[in-house]
């Protein structure tokens, strides 16, 4: 029991560091009135983090096979903790979140983060159901904080229907396979697949699709996206900025241990292979062409920026969908580091969003005109976040789709994907670089062209997510090593 | 041998849970009324907990599929919270619950 309380220390900090801040919030209403509860965020993510690294070579199963630790459950704590930071500092300045608002909604973010370590933690059914439906009550309330507009409100009733309607079909298939296998944790269910030697009943399949509802709702990939350009865009932009980078890795990190534990098997050199009767490949390369598809062509259309990231954000879940197709370690450590890229160019480019949204109260692309000329090092770091989004050499994003798509090309078999991903990605820049247009190539309206200062700390944190993106694309292989050696573990 | 005597058998269960499932998924497709949606997402959560609970009844020895049916009624009783006060506050500011009256985010 006490070795699997160490092994939970890192969610332990972070719930001391909640419950502290609980209290205070209720004690010393003073505190709610300034900055304190972000910078208390950040601290716990801080704390938390160091928890992780503290603890770093314990691995195994905890809780009588509730909670496994692996390589990977770390890498995925650090991202979380990262996000949920840098999603406190972006809120400091931002005036979408009203001031006495914000130790609610720090509250709020840290505990998501907590439900986000349970899913990646998760090796049993419950555990996952718990992490997600932690995670997801917490968004319904994160979409719908800006209490009078509202956009917002029916950004969180939009997600509140799809999220109640995903999660219920999950917990309907995992109580077909509990039945199929006479099991819930994830070993146990490889165990009593692998005996029935191929011949699954139709039902078992039905399950596993109901199951995928869960993952496709969390992850916003094909035919589950729907709420995503509502939410992002009727949500304030801070939250937009959260929701659109760690849910997400949180469902790629459960859907990778749930793949990798309950559905394949381990074989000589690392490289798993599904269980017989399970044909994975196929299926998820024709969820992966159909998300960056429909991602990429409806983006085209939009005139809110806005919107058009969460698109383009449902583009980028079919490109990593892609390294799901090829099940071998490289291909897992390129979805490691394509997620690590995405972190660092997405929260940039949501961030200068909310920017811009909160300098002139919307966030259509007419509003960025002239944006580049009135705070020129917003709109560089603008600039080499879509160039990175996009996948254009020299940024980050290019790497994380080189390998990716190189993963595909290297397994001989589905080319016509890897095809269809470089295809979407020239679809892509035409979209990023309207945004790019409007802040450079368009004058400003003449009411507001005078020059735009944005505080320092602002400054500092955008070039501090635009230096990794750009240094990323050009001394990858530390980092990709880095990813090789989480998932070996 | 009455036909319709389920009690010792899986099949009954099994039954009423898919019933419950369609119904569910039936009335959060077709209702307007935010809270008809709601009460359609509490059937399909309740279609899982029956089926934890026979499965673990005939085709388990241990009591975690108990265990589960035990955390789903709690989760739904949150998410029922939020989702009863995100509805409130729909009808605060449009003055009705008809779900289509959500339409200010579209293409």
């Amino acid at each position: 029991m006490l070795v699997s309380l160490k092994a939970f220390a890192p969610e332990l900090t972070l719930v001391g560091f909640l419950s502290l801040l609980f209290l205070l919030d209720g004690f010393v209403p003073k505190l709610r009135e300034n900055r304190f509860p972000l910078i208390w965020v950040i601290v716990s993510c801080f704390a938390a983090g160091v928890a992780t690294a503290v603890g770093k070579g314990l691995s195994g199963d905890f809780f009588s096979g509730l909670v496994t630790e692996t390589g990977l459950v770390a890498f995925f704590r650090y991202f979380f903790f990262f996000a949920c930071g840098v999603t406190a500092y972006v809120t400091l300045g931002s005036k979408e979140i009203e001031e006495r608002g914000r130790s609610e909604f720090s509250l709020l973010i840290l505990c998501m983060t907590f439900g986000m370590s349970l899913m990646v933690l998760a090796n049993h059914f419950l555990m996952l159901y718990i992490g997600i439906e932690t995670v997801s009550i917490i968004s319904f309330v994160l979409a719908g904080f800006n209490r009078e507009s509202s956009r917002s409100n029916e950004a969180s009733f939009k997600y509140l229907v799809y999220g109640a309607v995903s999660s219920g079909l999950m917990i309907y298939g995992i109580s077909l396979v509990y039945g199929y296998t006479g099991a819930l944790s994830y070993p146990a269910i490889a165990e009593a697949l692998i005996k029935n030697n191929g011949t699954h009943p139709f039902v078992f399949y039905l399950a596993l699709v109901m199951i995928y509802a869960g993952f496709a709702y969390k992850i916003s990939s094909f035919p589950f996206h729907f709420w995503t350009p509502d939410v992002y865009e009727g949500s304030p932009t801070p939250v937009a900025t959260f929701f659109s980078v760690g849910p997400k890795a949180a469902g790629f990190g459960a859907l990778l241990h749930f793949v990798l534990t309950a559905l394949s098997q381990k074989q000589e050199g690392g490289v798993f292979t599904p269980i017989a009767g399970i044909q994975l490949a196929p299926v998820m390369a024709l969820i992966s062409a159909a998300t960056m598809v429909v991602g990429n062509l409806s983006a085209i259309a939009q005139t809110n920026v806005k919107r058009m990231l969460a698109f383009s954000s449902i583009a980028h879940v079919g490109y990593v969908l892609m390294g799901f197709v090829v099940m071998t370690p490289a291909a897992f450590s390129s979805i490691i580091f394509y997620l690590i890229a995405y972190c660092a160019m997405n929260l940039g480019a949501f961030w200068i969003v909310g920017i811009v949204t909160d300098e002139k109260k919307g966030s259509e692309l007419s509003d960025f005109k002239g944006m580049g000329w009135r705070t020129p090092v917003m709109g560089v770091c603008m600039a080499i976040f879509l160039f990175s989004l996009t996948g254009i050499p020299l940024f980050s994003g290019f790497i994380g789709k080189f390998l990716i798509f190189g993963n595909l090309i290297q397994s001989q078999s589905y080319l016509w994907l890897a095809l269809l991903g470089v295809l979407n990605s020239v679809v892509s820049l035409y979209y990023y670089t309207k945004i790019l247009r409007a802040m450079w190539l368009e004058k400003p309206e003449s009411s507001d062209s005078a020059e735009l200062r944005l505080p320092l700390s602002q400054l500092v944190g955008l070039l501090g997510l635009a230096l990794p993106t750009v240094i990323l694309g050009l001394f990858f292989s530390p980092v990709l090593e880095m990813a090789q050696r989480w998932i070996t573990q | 041998m009455n036909l319709l005597d389920f009690s010792n058998s899986i099949e009954g269960y099994l039954l009423v849970s898919s019933i419950l499932l369609t119904l569910g998924i039936f009335s959060v497709l077709t209702r307007k009324n935010a809270i008809g949606i709601l009460l359609g997402v509490e059937l399909i959560l309740n279609a899982a907990g029956i089926n934890f609970v026979a499965f673990s009844k005939f085709h388990s020895a241990a009591i975690d599929g108990q265990m589960v049916t035990l955390f789903i009624i709690l989760i739904a009783a949150a998410e029922a919270a939020v989702a009863l006060a995100i509805i409130l506050r729909f009808y605060r500011l449009k003055q009705t619950i008809d779900a289509d009256e959500a339409s200010l985010l579209r293409n």
